[in-house]
């Protein structure tokens, strides 16, 4: 099938009409992408023609119901950074670490009971998270340390790393797995120790993998909303580590709620989101033709 | 000596990153676990929301039904979307370009995040289409999220169907819908399943894209796809967001985990059943 010089049965009528349909649901699902991309650069572009898009996105302002209305995005758009770089610069050591660990040293069983368990904690909803960081990371940093208040970068740095270590862990063990299958017994059969081997056979040979988690893991959580949300505080001024902020998701989610369809709030947000979405698809576009490559190499 | 001394650190950094991983999670579910379990009993499962401000007292009984009712219209509408997909992928499309292509547009439709989902949903569904904030425009939303879940998934399991066979039925003159209909779709029912369950528990989890689109704050046990409805992880963010009731929202976070973990754990018993069969 993979062949196209086979040489197909003709249809029947009822064949041919089941083809045609899988064809047009095919091309529905797949044209949902440019439908969200249209709906919401359709909203954006009407709000982009009474403030220019670098005023957008530099502004430090945004009090969308002030006369004149200030729309700055750069506090919003500096916190989602901000939090996405603290979140990925923890958990991707740990990750690492993680799936390392399971492919390497952990034998046969046990990654059979721990890849599971990861995937169970990718399955943990944001909402739940973010819950949980409430009450456990939030409540420390009140009661343990004089903060003036637990929302904070921080908190929601650690948190966001809780919830994206999955994706880091999948990816990294996925390919270690596929390297040591080609090297694993050539590099026992040295006599090279596991540690050697995991310090100069693994980590060069996972370079270009070890990338695409980080980007993948980056862009998850620059797209985290209910999580993030319930533990950064939600002001939009500058962000500062133990200070409360408020993200672009987190944004969207607060006001799109209180904004009337149409004025010039709603498209405010539509254009949040668009600018969001445009640098996520960028770093998504990267994910893919790193992960292309990779299927090439192995 | 010397070299376990070397490669000390590496030792440490691993043991440390696996303690931490394992630790969070236990935490995190066991945090949740001590705390609710004391919450759940059969008046807080079948009850309303009751008090003011509502939700302080009573139960979550609308926003389970209204979670199940998004979940099934969402599995629903994302396999009508995700099973032809992969089928026409794996089996009729015999353009490699155009399978990259469509990969490439299904993995950055994984890639939107959840708000911006919500926000397409509000101005598609409920704005032009008019089908308002309603079980049905929520439902729909979450079915378009969980769509390259499910697809990715069901292509995977296409892909792993033993090539020889096909090829056998290829060659005795069968159709190639036939093949698919009497060889590969019931050896892959039970992995259609699986990512159908998996793709709910997904959608049963999401807050942000209905949060304009479909859940509210106090709804009956909706009636009609054109209701709006409650959800399980919204009516979780009011209870805390709002500071309702803390008791109230450990006990609908673990009502929520339970049935995740239900949904999750179908995909091991279709496989212990396979074994067995």
């Amino acid at each position: 099938m993979k062949n196209s010089s086979y040489l197909f049965v003709e249809e029947d009528k009822r064949g041919r009409f089941f083809v045609i349909i899988c064809k047009g649901v095919t091309l529905l699902s797949v044209s949902l992408l440019f439908f969200m991309f249209l709906f919401i650069a359709k909203e954006s572009l009407i709000f982009f023609q009474n403030t220019p898009l670098r005023a957008f996105l530099t502004g430090q302002r945004w009090n969308p119901l002030a006369t004149p209305p200030a729309f700055g995005l750069a506090p919003m758009i500096a916190a989602t950074v901000y939090v996405s770089v603290l979140a990925t610069a923890i958990a991707f050591p740990i990750g690492v670490g993680v799936a390392t660990f399971l492919s390497v040293l952990a034998g046969n069983k046990l990654p059979n009971i721990c890849l599971p368990l990861i995937d169970l904690m990718a399955g943990i909803p944001s909402v739940v998270y973010g819950f949980a960081g409430l009450l456990i990371i939030v409540k420390f940093f009140e009661t343990h340390f004089s903060f003036s208040s637990g929302e904070s970068i921080l908190a929601g740095g650690i948190l966001l790393s809780v919830m994206i270590l999955p994706y880091i862990i999948s990816t990294c063990h996925e390919s270690a797995t596929k390297i040591l299958r080609r090297y694993k017994h050539v590099s026992t059969a040295l006599g090279v120790s596991r540690w050697h081997m995991i310090r100069y056979l693994l980590f060069p040979s996972m370079s270009k993998a070890l990338f695409s988690a980080l980007i993948l893991s980056f862009s998850r959580a620059m797209g985290e909303t209910m999580a993030v949300m319930m533990v950064i505080g939600n002001s939009p001024i500058f962000p500062k580590l133990l200070h409360k902020a408020q993200t672009i998701p987190g944004l969207i989610a607060l006001e799109m709620g209180g904004a009337h369809v149409g004025s010039p709030h709603y498209r405010a947000l539509f254009a949040a989101g668009f600018v969001l979405m445009f640098v996520l698809f960028v770093f998504n576009t990267l994910f893919f033709i790193i992960e292309k490559s990779l299927e090439g190499d192995a | 000596m010397n070299r376990f001394r070397r490669y000390r650190g590496i030792r440490i950094w691993l043991f440390i990153s696996i303690c931490l991983t394992f630790a969070s999670l236990a935490i995190i579910l066991g945090y949740i676990f001590i705390h609710g379990i004391n919450e759940l009993s059969i008046q807080f499962l079948l009850g309303t929301p009751q008090g003011f401000p509502l939700g302080i007292e009573g139960g979550i009984w609308p926003a389970i039904m209204g979670s199940l009712g998004f979940t099934s219209i969402a599995c629903l509408f994302g396999s009508i979307l995700a099973i032809p997909t992969a089928i026409w992928l794996v089996f009729y499309n015999k353009n490699l370009c155009i399978t990259s292509l469509c990969h490439f547009f299904i993995y950055s439709m994984a890639g939107v995040p959840s708000i911006i989902l919500g926000l397409f949903g509000y101005a598609f569904f409920v704005v032009t289409l008019k089908l308002g904030v309603s079980l049905l425009s929520g439902g729909l939303i979450l079915g378009v999220m969980i769509f390259p879940f499910i697809e990715v998934r069901v292509e995977k399991s296409f892909r792993e169907f033993p090539l020889q066979l096909v090829q056998a039925s290829l060659a005795l003159g069968v159709t190639r819908t036939w093949t698919l209909f009497h060889l590969v779709f019931p050896a892959s029912l039970g992995d259609i399943a699986s990512a159908i369950a998996l793709g709910g528990s997904f959608a049963m989890g999401a807050t942000a894209p209905i949060l304009f689109t479909g859940a509210v704050l106090f709804a009956p046990v909706p009636r009609s796809l054109f209701s709006p409805a409650m959800a399980l992880p919204n009516h979780l963010y009011i209870l805390v967001g709002q500071g309702i009731s803390l008791s109230k929202a450990y006990g609908t976070a673990l009502v929520l985990i339970i049935i995740l973990l239900a949904l999750n754990s179908v995909p091991i018993f279709i496989r212990m059943h396979r074994k067995e069969g």
